[in-house]
């Protein structure tokens, strides 16, 4: 399905495909984002490409607001017809008409190792879906991986031919470190002065607290989007008697002696930890999405693009 | 408390070993298995919970380790096989004499007797204290031991089934001296006697017999003695009809009532007669049964009180008789005519008769006797013969040589003990003359004059022959009842046919039953079907039973059927005795050791251990303990 994308991709491409054992983006992979994308496409019907607008107001032609002259102004967006009524100097502001940016922002701390299949290899799944759609859609899109700071970055990119630029870029980072969703963040914000969209995938297990990196994106008016992955064993993980659990990325270490009841409160303690992720994007109006790995991530993609909007 | 298989240092040392062991393991069972996680903040909420109940964990930890100690530590006790300080005090040494007699099969105590003597038995082995050791035997007319000398009271208690109700009388003697002899040397020897005490004295061919030198105990077994026996059973054919029987059956009524009873005769199994008599207390009577017929091999007779109901011993309620089997006797008359002779043959419907003239003889065909009148074959025959006048003529050798005539004898001497003579009277028979003969070495003169023989028995040939030295012609011994039984006599003498009374073996004696030649071994089955193989010495089977009724003994094809009952006057008196007295010693009862203990430790140890094991496994699982 992807063989005319395959003949125009760069030879970089292709090497990497080549040389990459595993199947995370394998055939069968392409063939369901190309049933993703037509389905996005079914989804935002009536639409046109490239009409999704920006929130930033600037030079189009359509008209969105006004706002007080001040010194320095382009006189030509004076609205005279205000003055003459009112006497208050107003400047017209119109929508700038550009291109959507997606970012789509990947955890790769060690966390995201844990699961059958791993977090981090659902997580770059679905990254690899949402940019497809994305890309079919003419939208620019950005992918950027980070632990406690950015670790890997693709520049924006657009048009459905560069996938492969994404699934190289996806293949060739790991997970290592340890989470930083805020320091991550800045550094983020400071990298991309360009809005748009910012989807955040990540397992959210961040010990200096999830908030802060969610408030960065939107204190710098990213559209923000959070997609928590999670393993169904991490809610309820085959341990029982006396073990010493290690943080696999602090080292930190707790000894417990593990009985049915203490893993139902764990249980508990985890639906309680996800909730509390859920109330806070609720309160802050960002979206959420809390993900099982043992969800079909084409599926997983479909909610998202149904639920979240975020997209077309 | 000491131990007997390990020291209390080794003891220490396999338990301080073990324990060290223990707490070593211990230690390294606290060295957790790591486990990552991949956000343990959230683990934690749960472990600030757990905060309150660490105290309650240690002490789970420290009680898994105090199971473990005390496990090792039962264990390593257990090794060392403690005993009471009582297991060391020198034990008793008891041989229990269980009487399996006859009157132990009395059913006033229900099951039996027996069955409440092995009870009894049974509370005596729970008796047994520390260091007691028993021996159980059965005594009945020989004493046998079914178990060894030993503590173990699995293997006493697993002996008591070897002991077997018989239909034999118990030899006390025998029993008393057996005991004596086990206990010889032994300290704190005690025999303790588990009978009703109907116990004959206890006397043997070197006398009276004590039990001094051990502790005699009795346990009386019985409650009730109502009991009528057959305590005689004949029976006894016909001499001259030999297909009827006469039988004599005596009863006893050993009860302190009357008794009303039905005497039933069977015949080869099927009821032949029926009598109802009542007998009084202590009562002894006898009845007839005359001319019983229909009944070819087997006689039984058989008691029941008159409701239908049995008394309390059953066992000598039946008697048992062997009929021999008849069998038709060929018979060749070899005379001018002798109507006497043909008279007396007629008499027995048993005989085939072939009469032949002396020209005509030999006749064809196999005969048992010859009857020879007068007539001497010129060679001798091949079968027993009678020789009536045996005169041969000259040239002809004859049984007997005839030195004269002897005018006018008489039996004056008559061998009353020979087959031959049986019933018969003889000593005024009067004869004109008889031959004088002169006997050949073996010859016996049943009866005869004093100057020569009259009646001569004797063999030639390897052939039995019978004499009458006269002419019975010239005698009035034809007119006389003697004639025919004498001629009747002698062919059941030839082919060993015993028409006189025809008696059973008895239980606990020998039996020698005569069987074919050319057999080594034979198989006796008894009553209750089981058989054995028994040894035949001199052309007959040795052999024995402890139950009355019918045997068969088999050699190749031939199975030859054998009457045997017990001795029930010995055994009918089934009157409980409260106290046994030997030789003047009463015997005290049984006093019983520490009861219900076992006097293996180490068995509960075990036993505490597996339990204690149990117990950390189900709390393991169920997280009480770690």
């Amino acid at each position: 399905m992807f063989d005319w994308l395959r003949r125009g991709a760069s030879t970089t491409a292709k090497s990497v495909a080549s040389k990459e054992d595993d199947d995370l983006f394998g055939d069968d992979f392409q063939a369901r984002l190309e049933y993703l994308a037509i389905v996005a496409r079914r989804i935002y019907s009536g639409r046109m490409r490239a009409e999704r607008r920006s929130k930033k107001t600037g030079s189009g032609i359509e008209f969105a607001d006004h706002r007080e002259y001040s010194p320095g102004d382009d006189f030509r967006y004076l609205d005279w017809s205000v003055y003459g009524r009112t006497g208050r100097l107003l400047l017209r502001l119109f929508e700038e008409e550009e291109d959507l940016s997606v970012y789509v922002l990947i955890d790769c701390s060690r966390s995201m190792q844990f699961g059958k299949p791993k977090k981090f290899d659902y997580a770059r799944r679905i990254a690899a879906g949402l940019a497809y759609v994305a890309l079919a859609n003419l939208d620019r899109v950005s992918m950027a991986s980070f632990a406690d700071a950015v670790t890997g970055r693709l520049a924006p990119t657009r048009g459905k031919n560069r996938i492969f630029k994404v699934f190289e870029f996806l293949r060739n980072i790991e997970p290592e470190g340890r989470t930083g969703i805020a320091d991550a963040m800045k550094t983020f914000v400071a990298q991309n002065k360009r809005r748009g969209v910012a989807i955040l995938i990540s397992d959210f297990y961040d010990p200096a607290g999830f908030e802060a990196g969610i408030n960065t994106l939107r204190y710098h008016k990213f559209e923000t989007y959070v997609i928590q992955v999670f393993d169904p064993v991490e809610v309820r993980p085959a341990l029982h008697g006396d073990v010493q659990l290690v943080d696999n990325e602090t080292g930190e270490a707790r000894e417990i002696t593990v009985t049915p009841r203490i893993l139902e409160r764990y249980a508990a303690a985890h639906a309680s930890y996800r909730k509390q992720i859920e109330d806070f994007c609720a309160k802050k109006q960002v979206t959420y999405f809390s993900i099982e790995t043992s969800t079909p991530f084409d599926d997983a993609i479909l909610r998202i693009l149904r639920r979240g909007g975020m997209l077309g | 408390m000491e131990f007997t298989a390990l020291s209390l240092t080794q003891v220490l040392t396999v338990l301080g070993a073990f324990g060290a062991g223990v707490v070593v393991f211990y230690l390294l069972k606290l060295r957790r298995r790591q486990v990552p996680v991949p956000f343990v903040r959230l683990w934690e909420q749960i472990l600030a919970e757990k905060q309150s109940t660490r105290l309650f964990s240690q002490i789970k930890r420290l009680l898994s380790l105090l199971i473990a100690l005390l496990f090792v530590a039962l264990v390593a006790f257990a090794l060392g096989d403690p005993r009471t300080k009582g297991a060391h005090d020198a034990g008793r040494s008891l041989v229990v004499l269980v009487d399996a007699s006859t009157s132990m099969q009395a059913t006033d105590m229900r099951p039996t007797r027996l069955e409440r003597a092995f009870e009894e038995t049974r509370r005596i082995i729970d008796g047994l204290g520390p260091s007691d050791r028993m021996l159980i035997a059965q005594m009945d007319a020989t004493t046998t031991p079914v178990s060894p000398m030993t503590d173990d009271t699995r293997v006493l208690r697993e002996s008591l089934t070897h002991v077997a109700p018989t239909d034999l009388t118990t030899n006390f003697a025998r029993a008393l001296r057996f005991a004596l002899d086990v206990l010889r040397d032994k300290e704190r020897a005690e025999i303790i006697v588990v009978s009703d005490g109907h116990l004959p004295e206890a006397r043997d061919e070197e006398g009276l017999v004590s039990a001094r030198g051990a502790k005699l105990s009795y346990v009386a077994i019985g409650r009730h003695h109502r009991n009528v026996s057959i305590s005689a059973f004949s029976v006894r054919r016909y001499p001259l009809d030999k297909s009827r029987s006469e039988v004599l059956v005596e009863l006893l009524n050993s009860s302190t009532d009357p008794e009303a009873i039905e005497l039933t005769l069977l015949g080869d199994g099927q009821p032949i007669d029926v009598q109802r008599l009542q007998l009084a207390a202590g009562e002894r009577t006898s009845r007839f049964f005359e001319n019983i017929s229909g009944a070819d091999r087997t006689l039984e007779a058989r008691i029941t009180l008159a409701d239908g109901k049995h008394d309390d011993l059953p066992a000598d309620d039946r008697a048992f008789a062997r009929l021999p089997e008849r069998r038709r006797a060929r018979v060749m008359s070899v005379s001018e005519g002798n109507r006497y002779i043909e008279a007396a043959l007629l008499l027995d419907e048993y005989l085939d008769v072939t009469e032949v003239s002396p020209a005509e003889y030999p006749a064809p065909g196999h005969f048992d006797v010859v009857i020879f009148d007068g007539f001497v074959p010129p060679s001798p025959p091949t079968t027993s013969a009678v020789y009536l006048n045996p005169l041969p003529p000259t040239g002809v050798q004859g049984p007997l040589e005839v030195l004269g005539v002897i005018e006018r004898p008489f039996f004056e001497q008559i061998d009353r003990r020979h087959p031959l003579v049986r019933w018969t009277a003889l000593r005024d028979v009067n004869i004109a003359s008889a031959l004088q003969v002169r006997l050949a070495p073996g010859d016996r003169p049943v009866a005869g004059d004093s100057r020569g023989p009259l009646l001569v028995a004797g063999t030639r040939s390897g052939k039995k022959f019978v004499a009458l030295t006269f002419d019975v012609r010239r005698s009035d011994l034809p007119l006389r009842p003697a004639w025919p039984l004498l001629l009747l006599n002698s062919i059941d003498w030839f082919v060993s046919e015993d028409a006189a009374y025809l008696s059973s073996y008895m239980v606990g004696e020998t039996w020698h039953v005569g069987v074919p030649a050319g057999h080594a071994t034979a198989t006796l089955q008894a009553p209750d079907g089981t058989s054995r193989e028994v040894p035949v010495v001199d052309g007959r089977a040795v052999c024995g039973g402890t139950r009355a009724g019918f045997y068969h003994v088999r050699t190749g094809t031939e199975d030859e059927l054998i009457a045997v009952n017990l001795d029930a006057n010995a055994e009918s008196d089934i009157t409980p005795v409260p106290r046994l007295t030997v030789q003047g010693q009463a015997a005290g009862h049984f006093t019983p050791g520490t009861i219900g203990v076992r006097r293996e430790i180490w068995i509960y140890l075990v036993i505490a251990a597996l339990l204690l094991m149990a117990i950390e496994w189900f709390s393991y699982h169920r997280r009480w303990t770690v």
